[in-house]
C-alpha cells in the first residue's frame, strides 16, 4: 500500500533523511522508532506531504503520491497529539468537519462517528468542546477526527504522549480493532515501547536520519541483549575486574560503566557464572549485584547505542 | 469534494463556532456599533450645519466600507494565522483539495457572513445615529464583493509570509490601518491610487451609491481588472510561500 523509496532530506549541510526505505501493507501496524531527531516526525511529514524531500519516492497504492490527486482522501493523521483539532468545537463537530472535508458522505460521516465515539469513550462528552476535555480525551478527540473519514492509512506521531496507562490500553484496542476489521495500515512513531510492542508486528529504527532497523519486532528482540548484570565494587576490585572483563565476556556483551559500575549486558543467564565465579575465587565481596530482564525499551536503546561504538 | 462542498462545509464549521461562542459573536456586534457611534458624534460635533449631512453619510459609508475591507482581508488571514498557532493547520493541509482552495471557500463564507454582518450593522448605526442613507444593498455588495477580492489576494500573501515567519502581527496591524485610506481614497478616473487594492471599488461604490451616478463600465471593467491581478498574484505567492515553508519543514511548526 505505502511504499517509501530511498528518501533523502537536508537543511543545509545537516542530513535529515538518507535512503530511507520501507514498505507498509494493508492492514499492518508498524512502528517508527527513534530518538528525538532520528527522523521520524520527518519521515511521518513527507508522508503527509507537509514538507518537500529531495531524494527517492514515496508511492501510495503504486502511484507516486506527490502526482496523486486522490492520495489525500485516503490518509488519516494526528500529528503533534491532541493540538490537531480545533479545541473550540466538540470532538463529534471536529470529526464532522474533517470527514466531509475528506469527501464522505454526511450520513457515513455521522454513522462512523456515533460508533467510534462510543468506541473511544467519548460518547458522554458529545456536548463539551474539546478545549474543555482532559488531555486523555483530546487525544481521543484528535484520533476520532482522523478515522472519521475511514482512511486506508493512518500515520499517528506520538499518540501516547501524556496519556495515562487505562487510555493507552483503549487505545491499543481501538487501533487494532481497526486495522483488523478495515485493514487499515497504521504507521506509528512512539517513545512508549511497551505501547509499541503490545499492538505493532514490525518495527523500522531510525538513527541520525538512517534506518538501522527494519523487521519482525520479534526478530529485534532475537538481536537485542536480554539480561544485564550491575555490579558495584570497592575501588580496587573495580580495577581487578576490569582486568579481566574481556576475558570474563568473550562473547555476545556489552560492557559499559556508569557511576562507578559495572554493566553487563548479555544474551543468557548463565553466561553470567563466570563473573560470580571469578568473584567467589578471589574472595570478592560485590558492594552491590543485581541481575535483570532488560525491558524492550532498555534492550532497544543498547541498539542505538551499537550503532554509536559498533 | 466540490468547490460547493467546501464552501457548505466551511459554512457549517462558522455555524457551529458562532453558536458555541455566541456571546463573542454578539458582542463583536455591540462594540462595532459603539465604535461607531463614538465616531459619528464626534465627527457630528466638528461639522458645521451645511456640510453636516453630507459628511456624516459620508461617515457611515466609509464605515461600512472599512469593515468590509477588513473582514475580506482577515477571512483568511485571521483562520490561518489562528490555526497555526492552534496547531491545527496541519490537518487543513492534508485536505484533499488543497490549501488554496479551502482557503478561497473560507474566504468566500467569510465574505457571507460580513455581508449579513454589515447590513445588520448599518440597520444598527443608522437607526442609533438617526442618519439615514438610502443604501441600494445589491450594488453594495456587489462592487465590494467584486473589489474584496483584492484583499484576499493581500490575505493570501500575508497567510503565506505567516506560514514561514510565523508572528506577523506588526503586518496585519499595520494593514487594518492603512485600509482607513483605502476606503476614503479617491481612485477613478484612472490615476496612480488605482493601483492600490480596493481603492477604485471604493471609489466606484461611493460615486454611485452616494453621488447617485450610474454605473460606468469602464470603471467596473477597472475594479474588476485590479481585483483579478491582486488575487492572481497574492495565490501565486502564497504557493511560492507554502513550497517554501515545505522545503523548509516550517509548516505547523508555531
Amino acid at each position: 500500500m505505502l511504499s517509501v523509496s530511498q528518501l533523502g532530506k537536508s537543511y543545509g549541510d545537516q542530513q535529515a533523511l538518507q535512503d530511507v526505505s520501507f514498505e507498509l501493507a494493508p492492514g499492518e501496524r508498524v512502528a517508527l522508532l527513534g530518538a528525538n531527531g532520528s527522523g521520524k516526525t520527518t519521515t511521518i511529514n513527507s508522508i503527509c506531504r507537509l514538507l518537500e524531500w529531495q531524494q527517492g519516492t514515496i508511492c501510495f497504492e503504486q502511484q507516486d503520491i506527490t502526482k496523486s490527486t486522490d492520495y489525500m482522501r485516503h490518509i488519516g493523521a494526528v500529528l503533534g497529539g491532541c493540538r490537531n483539532v480545533n479545541w473550540r468545537l466538540t470532538a463529534s463537530q471536529n470529526a464532522e468537519y474533517f470527514a466531509r472535508l475528506h469527501g464522505t458522505s454526511k450520513k457515513q460521516a455521522l454513522k462512523t462517528i456515533t460508533k467510534l465515539e462510543e468506541q473511544l469513550g467519548l460518547a458522554q462528552y458529545a456536548k463539551r468542546e474539546v478545549g474543555k476535555l482532559s488531555t486523555g480525551n483530546k487525544q481521543k478527540a484528535a484520533l476520532l477526527s482522523a478515522l472519521a473519514h475511514q482512511p486506508k492509512l493512518l500515520l499517528l506521531d506520538e499518540p501516547t504522549l501524556g496519556l495515562d496507562s487505562q487510555t493507552v490500553d483503549e487505545l491499543q484496542n481501538i487501533i487494532i480493532e481497526q486495522s483488523n476489521r478495515l485493514n487499515q495500515g497504521f504507521l506509528i512513531t512512539s517513545h512508549d515501547m511497551a505501547f509499541i510492542e503490545k499492538i505493532c508486528t514490525r518495527v523500522i529504527v531510525l538513527d541520525k536520519g538512517k534506518v538501522i532497523y527494519s523487521g519482525d519486532i520479534t526478530a529485534l528482540k532475537e538481536q537485542l541483549y536480554h539480561f544485564e548484570m550491575r555490579l558495584t565494587l570497592s575501588q580496587p576490585d573495580n580495577a581487578r575486574l576490569n582486568g579481566h572483563l574481556e576475558e570474563l565476556w568473550p562473547n555476545h556483551a556489552q560492557l559499559s560503566s556508569e557511576d562507578d559500575q559495572i554493566i553487563v549486558q548479555y544474551d543468557s543467564p548463565e553466561q553470567a557464572f563466570a563473573t560470580v565465579n571469578w568473584l567467589a575465587q578471589q574472595a570478592i565481596i560485590p558492594l552491590d549485584l543485581s541481575i535483570n530482564p532488560l525491558s524492550v525499551e532498555t534492550a532497544y536503546r543498547t541498539l542505538l547505542s551499537r550503532e554509536v561504538n559498533p | 469534494m466540490s468547490f460547493s462542498a467546501l464552501v457548505a462545509n466551511e459554512t457549517k464549521l462558522q455555524v457551529y463556532e458562532m453558536k458555541q461562542y455566541w456571546f463573542e459573536t454578539v458582542s463583536s456586534l455591540v462594540m462595532m456599533c459603539a465604535v461607531f457611534a463614538g465616531l459619528f458624534y464626534g465627527v457630528k460635533s466638528f461639522t458645521t450645519p451645511g456640510d453636516g449631512a453630507t459628511s456624516l453619510d459620508g461617515l457611515v459609508f466609509g464605515f461600512l466600507l472599512w469593515i468590509f475591507a477588513l473582514s475580506a482581508y482577515s477571512s483568511i488571514t485571521k483562520s490561518l494565522v489562528e490555526d497555526n498557532q492552534k496547531g491545527f493547520l496541519e490537518q487543513l493541509f492534508l485536505c484533499p483539495q488543497g490549501i488554496t482552495q479551502l482557503m478561497l471557500a473560507r474566504a468566500l463564507v467569510e465574505m457571507l457572513w460580513s455581508m449579513v454582518f454589515v447590513t445588520l450593522l448599518a440597520w444598527i448605526t443608522m437607526a442609533l445615529t438617526g442618519n439615514w442613507i438610502d443604501l441600494n444593498f445589491f450594488y453594495f455588495y456587489l462592487l465590494m464583493f467584486i473589489s474584496s477580492l483584492s484583499l484576499i489576494g493581500l490575505g493570501f500573501i500575508v497567510c503565506g509570509l505567516a506560514l514561514n515567519f510565523k508572528k506577523v502581527g506588526t503586518v496585519a496591524a499595520l494593514f487594518n490601518i492603512a485600509f482607513m485610506g483605502l476606503v476614503a481614497i479617491d481612485a477613478l478616473p484612472l490615476n496612480v491610487f488605482t493601483l492600490l487594492p480596493f481603492t477604485a471599488g471604493a471609489s466606484l461604490s461611493r460615486d454611485i451609491l452616494l453621488q447617485n451616478e450610474p454605473l460606468n463600465l469602464t470603471h467596473l471593467a477597472i475594479v474588476a481588472t485590479n481585483s483579478v491581478v491582486y488575487l492572481t498574484v497574492g495565490i501565486y505567492l502564497f504557493r511560492r510561500l507554502v513550497k517554501r515553508a515545505k522545503r523548509l519543514n516550517l509548516i505547523g511548526q508555531y
